[in-house]
């Protein structure tokens, strides 16, 4: 996003948090907890933004959280998010149904470098929701598919009941397009694949290499255990790119609430390159 | 532009004529200690203060700003600006204000602080008494003020007012100024440089080496502990704070259950939710858990981290911190003084 974003086409100055109208044009519910939007801007324009930028969503009267887009620009008709009820302005944003509207703004923050990662071979590591912002980046590399080298894609949930996306998952395992592999920390009756942390997913595959550019998202403990397996596997720092979770409120790097030591993980992140925060203290 | 002068007697009628045209806020007495406020005769201002117990900022980022006024049909910004004249800002807090402006203003220019800012004209003033805890004579001394339209000094017999923009220059029109004397000039510089001498509490090191030996302390977790061991997470510091800027953003609904406005509230970065996130099944992810991580991080933003942006620490010595804390822990001499003797 420029920074002349708070001055209008006719040069008068606009309120950074004035949010924009996105009507639900469909809706599902992959879990009990989540909620699957389909959205298109009121305004008929389609939202321009790279994989790995969030948005601010809310409702009017309740508030706003950070969000991942979760569909790839590639796809311009409309766009996805994924959200969890977990507090009051979630429970807002996910009682409403098809028709009705959620006010956005953005798109917000720093995503995924796709120049670095055209061209080369990408494993991208996913637990839990992290699906949903790194879901933008893998469907575009599949609309892309001849632009990059071999793709690997790791999802971890922590029960069977937890897995997102069941459509996409299907075609992900029948694709060539994608190595696609799955695991459940804890299985139950209906479960036949692979039980285990995320990072048992790595002796899945010899495709990982050191030229491979790895994408992290997931929760913080996560961060910790598949650094380590690159570590073994001799992936450099740079070709590393870390999705960063924070109380990214404001989401243009004023309020505070998400700084990591010196860095706004709103407008420096949410993603960043293992290099650039490996000496940050307060980063993994 | 030219140094002018304003007699004794005619400076209440100046003050006066400026409350008639436009909103003048300055330091009035408020019971034993003074604020910012909206000034309804010369009478209540207070040249003499020694500090406010907020400062200045509150006029452009106030406690409770409105941003996003809203109703079934509309969603709209409310940047409402009014003219005013904030008269008698000391340097200190000018510092801070020019500080304010560049972190408001960079990367995403924040209109709903900034339209504010740009409709006030800032009179700052010389120092008569000094705060006990105020230490603003020895910190960041290589950032100069610059925020202010003009700078006014008392001295024997009446004012020297300096204008530093057309602001300032249009501003003495309504008052029966004339050209400053040499003498009168000096006896202003005087008048200032005698205020620092009496601001004797002391940081005797460069910004440089407090950035660098503040942030290389971040891992020593023994002495943050024994620094913020009795930190209450209350906030005060960062509330009566000169460059603290975090808020929180929050809805509220008109009688009407239909409008209403998206507002930001001053947050504190020491209190204990506030890097928190709410993760599934309602737990909560807190990535500055410990009240000492909370404390170390305050410093390192005041001490280390803004310095590139600033060309200083984001610390003006005015002392308020030190004065507000419950503890009486917050003290910047103290906590980088500390710092400086251990690592010495």
């Amino acid at each position: 996003m420029s920074d002349t974003h708070s001055a209008s086409p006719d040069g008068e100055h606009r309120g950074l948090f004035v949010p924009r109208e996105a009507k639900i044009i469909h809706t599902s519910r992959p879990t009990a907890s989540e909620k699957h939007f389909t959205l298109q801007l009121a305004s008929g324009e389609p939202l321009k933004f790279t994989p790995g930028q969030i948005l601010e969503v809310g409702v009017m009267g309740y508030g706003e959280v950070p969000i991942g887009i979760a569909s790839s620009p590639t796809r311009e008709a409309s766009f996805d998010i994924v959200v969890r009820t977990v507090g009051r302005v979630t429970t807002a944003i996910n009682e409403r149904e098809v028709g009705d509207s959620l006010w956005i703004r953005g798109p917000l923050g720093h995503g995924f470098e796709l120049e670095a990662l055209r061209g080369n071979d990408v494993l991208i590591v996913a637990g839990g929701i992290g699906l949903c912002p790194t879901r933008s980046l893998v469907e575009y590399i599949l609309d892309r598919r001849e632009e990059f080298g071999r793709f690997t894609l790791f999802y971890g949930a922590r029960d069977p009941l937890q897995l997102l996306f069941t459509e996409d998952r299907v075609a992900w395992r029948g694709s060539a397009d994608v190595d696609y592999f799955e695991t459940v920390d804890r299985a139950d009756a209906t479960w036949s694949g692979n039980v285990g942390v995320i990072t048992t997913l790595f002796h899945k595959t010899t495709s990982i290499t050191p030229d491979t550019r790895v994408v992290i998202c997931g929760p913080p403990i996560m961060f910790e255990f598949v650094l380590r397996e690159l570590d073994v596997l001799g992936v450099a720092r740079e070709n590393i790119y870390v999705d960063l979770e924070r109380r990214m409120k404001c989401g243009v790097g004023k309020c505070g609430h998400c700084q990591i030591n010196d860095k706004y993980c709103c407008i420096d992140g949410p993603v960043f390159t293992f290099a650039e925060i490996h000496e940050l203290e307060e980063a993994i | 532009m030219r140094t002018l002068f304003l007699g004794a007697r005619e400076f209440a009628p100046f003050v006066d004529l400026l409350i008639g045209s436009t909103r003048v806020i300055g330091p009035v007495a408020k019971r034993q200690k003074f604020v910012f406020a909206e000034l309804e005769s010369s009478g209540d201002l207070r040249l003499d203060y020694d500090v406010t117990i907020l400062p200045p900022k509150k006029v452009f980022f106030p406690p409770v700003q409105p941003l996003v006024c809203f109703d079934a049909a509309s969603v709209r910004d409310c940047i409402d600006p009014v003219p005013t004249v904030l008269l008698g800002v000391h340097p200190y807090d000018v510092k801070g204000i020019d500080m304010t402006d560049l972190l408001f203003r960079e990367r995403h220019a924040d209109w709903n602080y900034l339209g504010q800012r740009e409709a006030t004209t800032i009179v700052a003033s010389g120092v008569q008494s000094v705060a006990p805890r105020a230490f603003w004579a020895s910190i960041g001394t290589e950032i100069a003020p610059v925020g202010h339209d003009a700078f006014l000094t008392a001295i024997d017999g009446g004012y020297v007012f300096e204008p530093r923009t057309p602001k300032g220059v249009a501003l003495a029109r309504h008052g029966a100024f004339r050209e400053a004397t040499p003498e009168e000039i000096a006896a202003a510089e005087r008048a200032n440089a005698e205020a620092a001498e009496r601001c004797s509490r002391a940081l005797p090191y460069t910004s440089a080496e407090i950035a660098e030996r503040v942030r290389a302390a971040f891992r020593d977790e023994a002495m943050w502990d024994a620094l913020a061991l009795d930190c209450f997470s209350c906030g005060s510091c960062n509330t009566v704070c000169p460059t603290c800027y975090c808020f929180d953003v929050r809805d509220t609904w008109n009688l009407d259950q239909t409008s209403g406005t998206r507002s930001r509230y001053w947050d504190a970065c020491l209190t204990r939710e506030f890097a928190s996130v709410t993760m599934a099944g309602g737990e909560k992810e807190n990535f500055r858990e410990h009240h000492q991580s909370r404390f170390r991080h305050r410093f390192m933003r005041k001490a280390a981290y803004l310095n590139e942006k600033l060309g200083g620490p984001a610390c003006t010595g005015c002392g308020r911190c030190a004065a507000a804390c419950t503890a009486d822990i917050a003290d910047p001499v103290r906590v980088i003084t500390t710092i400086m003797e251990a690592t010495a």
